[in-house]
C-alpha cells in the first residue's frame, strides 16, 4: 500500500474542524502548568498544553529550550518541579504509579535508540511484553513480529543491535515501544543522531504511524516534516510556549517575531529533499 | 652453583597435593568471593544513599587492611568470641570477604560504565529497578568487568599461598615442608613458583577465551 503524507492530512483535517466535539472529551495527555529545573537553571517555565486523541502535536524550538525535557517529563524520566501532568485524566506526575503502568500508556523514541546490544532484535521487543506485562511469549513473538514487518525489519529478527544501521535501530525503538500498546507516543529528536541519508526511512516509520492514528507528541528540528505530518505544531523557547496553531499558519505566518527568526534560519538550511526521500531507494540496508 | 632437582622428586607429589588444596581454596573463595562481591558492588550502586554508604564502607576497610590481618582476625581473633572455625573454613571465609569487597569495586565500575540511555529505556518500557539490573545492566556490566575481574582471580590465586599462616597444608606450607626436609630452598620454591604459575596461567587463559566469545556474541 502507497501512502503519501498530502493525502492523509486532507483526511486528519476534517476531524480537525470537529473540535468542539472532540473538546468534551478527556485529553490523552494534559500537562498544566509544568515546572522544572536543573539546580538554578529553570528550564520549564510553567508548559500547558494539551494533546487529544489521535493528534499529532510536533514540538519545535531552539536547543535548550527545554523541549525534550518537556518530553522526558511526560514519560517521568524526570522529576518534576510543580504543575500536573495527566494522561487520560489520571495524574502521572508522582509515585503512586509504578513504571509498568506508565509503559502500558506512554511509549517513548529516544534520539540515541537506547536498544539493548546485549539482546537481539527481537528480544528487545518482546523483553517488556514477556517479563513486566505478562504476555506469554509466544503471543508477544508474534506481536512482535508483527511491529518488525509494520517498521519493515522483520528479516532482522536474529540481529544484534550494532549489526544495524542508524536507521534501522531507530525502527526497531519504535517498534519496542510499540509493544507495550502504549496509547500515545513520544518522540525525542528521533533523527536528530542519524546520517542525513537514513532519515527518510525512520520519518516513514513515523508518518505510517500517525496515520494510523496514534496520538503522539514529536520533538523534532526537521521542519518538513513537523508541517506535512502534525496537526498542530507548537513553537518553545526558553521554558515557555510561545506560539502553536495549525501548521500551516505556524510556518507560513507566524506571529511571534522569535518563532520568525527560528523558522528562517531553520528553513534556509533545510533541503526539500527529506520529506520527500519516502521512496523505496531511501531505505538503506547496509550494515554498519 | 648448581640445582639439584632430584632431591625433591620424592616430594612432588606432596606438593601436588598441596596444589590441589590451593585450588579447592580458591575456588571456594573466588566463587563464593564473586557471588558476594556482585552483591556488594549492586548495593554500592542502589538507589537508596544509607546503604550505598554501606557498602562504600565495607569496600573502604577491606581494601584498606592487609589480607594476612583479615585472617587473623577470622582464626586466632574470632574464638576469642566463642566462634572457632577448622583453618580450612576460616581461610576461606578470609578469602571470600576479602575478594569480595575487590569484586564489588570492579562490579560497581562495570555498572556505571553501562550508559545511563540504558536505564531510561528500560524504566520506560515498564522494567523496575532489579528487572532493569537483572536483564539489562548486570548482563552488560559484566562484560566490562571480565578483563578486571580476570586479575582479581589470578590475584586471589597467589594471596591463598597466605593460607599457609593459618598452618593449611596448601602449596606454599607444603613447600615449606619440602624445604625443611631438604634444605634444597632454591629448588623447592622454584617448583612452587612454577605450580602458581601454570594455575594462574591456566585461569587468564579461561578468562580470555570467556571474555573473547561474551564479546563476540
Amino acid at each position: 500500500m502507497e501512502y503519501n503524507i498530502g493525502t492523509y492530512r486532507e483526511v486528519r483535517g476534517v476531524s480537525n474542524n470537529s473540535n468542539d466535539i472532540s473538546s468534551s472529551r478527556i485529553p490523552a495527555l494534559e500537562v498544566r502548568d509544568l515546572r522544572k529545573s536543573f539546580g538554578s537553571v529553570s528550564v520549564l517555565e510553567g508548559i500547558s498544553l494539551s494533546v487529544r486523541e489521535g493528534e499529532v502535536l510536533s514540538v519545535i524550538g531552539p536547543s535548550g529550550s527545554g523541549k525534550s525535557t518537556l518530553a522526558r517529563c511526560v514519560c517521568r524520566l524526570e522529576e518534576i518541579d510543580g504543575g500536573k501532568i495527566l494522561l487520560y485524566g489520571d495524574r502521572i506526575d508522582n509515585a503512586r504509579h509504578a513504571n509498568r503502568d506508565i509503559a502500558r500508556l506512554v511509549g517513548m523514541i529516544f534520539q540515541q535508540f537506547n536498544l539493548f546490544p546485549h539482546l537481539s532484535v527481537l528480544e528487545n521487543i518482546t523483553l517488556s511484553p514477556v517479563r513486566i506485562l505478562g504476555i506469554p511469549p509466544k503471543e508477544a513473538e508474534e506481536r512482535a513480529m508483527a511491529l518488525l514487518q509494520r517498521v519493515g525489519l522483520a528479516e532482522k529478527k536474529h540481529a544484534r543491535p550494532n549489526e544495524l544501521s542508524g536507521g534501522q535501530r531507530q525502527r526497531v525503538a519504535i517498534a519496542r515501544a510499540l509493544a507495550t500498546n502504549p496509547k500515545i507516543m513520544l518522540f525525542d529528536e528521533p533523527t536528530s543522531a542519524l546520517d542525513p541519508e537514513l532519515v527518510g526511512e525512520v520519518l516513514d516509520v513515523i508518518a505510517d504511524l500517525a496515520r494510523s492514528g496514534m496520538t503522539m507528541m514529536i520533538i523534532t528540528h526537521e521542519m518538513l516534516f513537523a508541517k506535512e505530518v502534525s496537526d498542530r505544531v507548537l513553537f518553545m523557547d526558553a521554558g515557555k510556549i510561545l506560539e502553536q496553531g495549525p501548521p500551516e499558519a505556524i510556518f507560513t505566518s507566524p506571529k511571534v517575531p522569535r518563532t520568525q527568526l527560528f523558522l528562517q534560519r531553520m528553513l534556509a538550511h533545510v533541503g526539500k529533499e527529506l520529506v520527500q526521500s519516502s521512496s523505496e531507494e531511501g531505505r538503506c540496508t547496509n550494515d554498519a | 652453583m648448581m640445582l639439584d632437582f632430584s632431591a625433591i622428586t620424592p616430594y612432588l607429589h606432596m606438593l601436588l597435593r598441596g596444589a590441589s588444596i590451593t585450588i579447592q581454596a580458591s575456588f571456594l573463595s573466588l566463587l563464593c568471593g564473586s557471588i558476594l562481591g556482585i552483591l556488594v558492588g549492586a548495593v554500592r550502586v542502589a538507589p537508596f544513599a544509607p546503604l550505598r554508604a554501606l557498602a562504600a564502607t565495607y569496600i573502604y576497610i577491606i581494601r584498606g587492611t592487609p589480607l594476612l590481618i583479615q585472617l587473623f582476625l577470622i582464626y586466632f581473633g574470632l574464638p576469642s568470641l566463642g566462634l572457632n572455625l577448622p583453618a580450612f573454613t576460616a581461610g576461606v571465609i578470609g578469602l571470600t570477604i576479602n575478594s569480595s569487597g575487590y569484586v564489588g569495586e570492579i562490579v560497581r565500575g562495570g555498572i556505571e560504565a553501562v550508559p545511563k540511555g540504558q536505564w531510561e529505556a528500560s524504566k520506560v518500557l515498564g522494567l523496575s529497578y532489579f528487572h532493569t539490573m537483572r536483564f539489562i545492566i548486570l548482563p552488560q556490566a559484566i562484560r566490562n568487568m571480565l578483563p578486571a575481574i580476570g586479575n582479581e582471580f589470578v590475584t586471589l590465586i597467589k594471596e591463598s599461598s597466605l593460607l599457609s599462616t593459618l598452618a593449611i597444608t596448601e602449596l606454599t606450607m607444603v613447600g615449606q615442608q619440602v624445604r625443611s626436609v631438604t634444605y634444597a630452598s632454591f629448588e623447592t620454591f622454584i617448583i612452587v613458583g612454577i605450580i602458581y604459575l601454570v594455575m594462574t596461567s591456566i585461569t587468564s587463559f579461561a578468562l580470555q577465551y570467556i571474555e573473547k566469545k561474551w564479546t563476540v556474541a
